[in-house]
């Protein structure tokens, strides 16, 4: 357990270092989010209305997507390919850390900073926009949607790890990754509310694992989802099956590990 | 007087000649890697698929967006690509380079070419390739949309300028946001913002409101970057609208040189 603590550590001194990058990358997903919100309240204004969702409930929904994506949402397999291709994966093999835990921890603090900067630039969208925000009527939603993000941070981790080992098969992996973590975001729900797609969409939507990062917590937050628990139990297996594919690509990868590089 | 004018053709005619002799050069790197060629458009096409889907089921819920019908909105979602390819083939991923230009040091060769080094950066990486996929579904959601909403011929001269207006304040606001990286020296965030600023050009300007709306013209322009050469093919048509553009874009241009120029003086040139 220590030598975790002492890779959160070091992380995330070195996220403290870089602390402009990540400013102004929440500079951009502000500007991002600041636009549909104004996207929202033009479409109600004039009369029109998405699906079951009222203007508030909107704007809540892509404010908690905004936290959500930076808190919940990882993005390490840049970081995983670049180990892979460049040979730095070697020292692993011949290190008593676990590869997926090593990650893992690296996912959590480097989210530290991140996740205080998007805390402080949703309170103050939420200043601005204030009376337009749906705050859930019972107390104990808090709890379960803090359960629900949880579950998904664990998740969407996974399925980022799982991205990231095709850097043992593929050597040009930008364009692959890219669009397989953009299928990941659309059908997580990060582009729009799952139950606005089209039926057939709808449908594959809510097969998939993927809801469970973005969509699933903020339904419970709009206290839209009638069984919360079942919600849990059904991320809970997801997260068991994700983790025992992420062993076994990650077995198949070693194998096929050819150590360029280093 | 007159040398003058003679020697500002002359370097206009210089500038031409140089950004041949790149593109042919580039032209021919990017034909050796065919699979990437294709995974480029591919992911081009993957990521206009999903904006039209978005808007798609906007509009199987309401009619209008900021009084811009489905078929109007797919010019303006199309006059992004445009933009983009554009861009590619003039200025962009130059500026993807910089940030590595700038921490190695290399970006010392630059500064002693005679040509500006803003220009000469852009030039060296021009790429007909990177965003073409986005040019050729772009042009035809605006063939599409242009084909629906039944304006005539002769818009397109004018629709043609202001994209050249919009490419203008593309750049300008690429150099600006750009010149902090001798500073920052890392380029690949400060370049997401200048992608941001393009992925949200394609929403119409008449749903911004108030302080918003000012933000979004004057300092961040990302409502005039496509409504207004959209809304010259749409039948939306509004001389006001036109000059304001024009205004920012000499305005923006201007003041982004004047930053650029600043902040050359703080490049430290930082080779080992």
């Amino acid at each position: 357990m220590r030598k975790y603590l002492t890779v959160f550590r070091v992380n995330w001194q070195n996220s403290l270092q870089y602390r402009a990058p990540t400013v102004i990358y929440i500079l951009g997903y502000t500007l991002y989010i600041s636009v549909l919100l104004f996207l929202w309240t033009a479409i109600y204004g004039e009369g029109g209305r998405m699906g079951p969702y009222s203007l508030s409930e909107m704007m809540t929904y892509y404010l908690l997507q905004f936290v959500i994506n930076s808190v919940v949402l990882s993005y390490v397999s840049w970081e995983i390919i670049d180990h892979i291709r460049e040979g730095f994966f070697s020292h692993f093999l011949v290190k008593p850390i676990n590869y997926f835990a090593y990650w893992f921890t690296i996912n959590l603090s480097g989210k530290l900073f991140e996740t205080v900067l998007i805390l402080l630039a949703a309170a103050g969208i939420g200043l601005v926009v204030g009376p337009h925000v749906a705050f859930p009527s019972d107390p104990r939603t808090y709890a379960t949607f803090l359960v629900a993000a949880g579950l998904g941070l664990v998740l969407a981790f996974e399925l980022e790890f799982c991205i990231g080992l095709i850097a043992f098969w593929l050597i040009q992996v930008r364009v692959f990754k890219y669009m397989l973590q953009y299928a990941v975001f659309f059908f997580a729900g990060t582009l729009l509310p799952l139950d606005l797609f089209p039926r057939a969409l709808a449908e594959v939507a809510a097969r998939l694992p993927f809801q469970y990062l973005v969509f699933v917590p903020i339904q419970i937050f709009l206290e839209k989802r009638p069984a919360p628990l079942a919600d849990f139990a059904a991320a809970g297996v997801w997260i068991v099956a994700v983790y025992l594919l992420a062993r076994w690509v990650l077995a198949r990868g070693i194998v096929r590990y050819e150590a360029v590089g280093n | 007087m007159k040398r003058s004018g003679i020697s500002a053709v002359c370097a206009v005619r210089r500038t031409f000649r140089l950004y041949g002799s790149f593109l042919a050069q580039n032209l021919k790197n990017e034909m050796v890697y065919r699979a990437n060629f294709v995974l480029l458009v591919g992911m081009d096409l993957f990521f206009m698929g999903i904006n039209v889907a978005f808007f798609a089921i906007l509009y199987a819920n309401v009619t209008t967006i900021g009084g811009w019908t489905f078929h109007q909105t797919l010019i303006l979602v199309g006059s992004v690509g445009l933009v983009r390819e554009a861009a590619y083939l003039l200025f962009r991923q130059g500026f993807l380079e910089l940030g590595d230009y700038v921490r190695t040091g290399q970006f010392d060769a630059l500064l002693v070419k005679p040509i500006r080094p803003n220009i000469h950066l852009g030039f060296r990486h021009v790429s007909l390739t990177e965003s073409l996929g986005e040019g050729l579904m772009g042009l035809a959601l605006v063939g599409y949309g242009f084909a629906h909403v039944g304006t005539g011929w002769a818009a397109i001269p004018l629709y043609v300028l202001m994209l050249g207006v919009s490419l203008v304040i593309y750049y300008a606001f690429c150099l600006a946001i750009n010149s902090a990286v001798f500073w920052i020296i890392k380029s690949q965030e400060l370049n997401s913002i200048v992608y941001t600023f393009m992925e949200t050009a394609r929403y119409p300007r008449d749903i911004y409101r108030g302080l918003g709306k000012a933000i979004f013209t004057f300092v961040i322009p990302i409502s005039l970057i496509a409504t207004v050469p959209a809304s010259v093919l749409a039948g939306r048509l509004d001389w006001g609208l036109i000059a304001l553009a024009v205004i920012v874009a000499v305005g923006m241009m201007s003041g982004a040189t004047v930053l650029w120029n600043w902040s050359l003086r703080h490049y430290s040139s930082a080779s080992s």
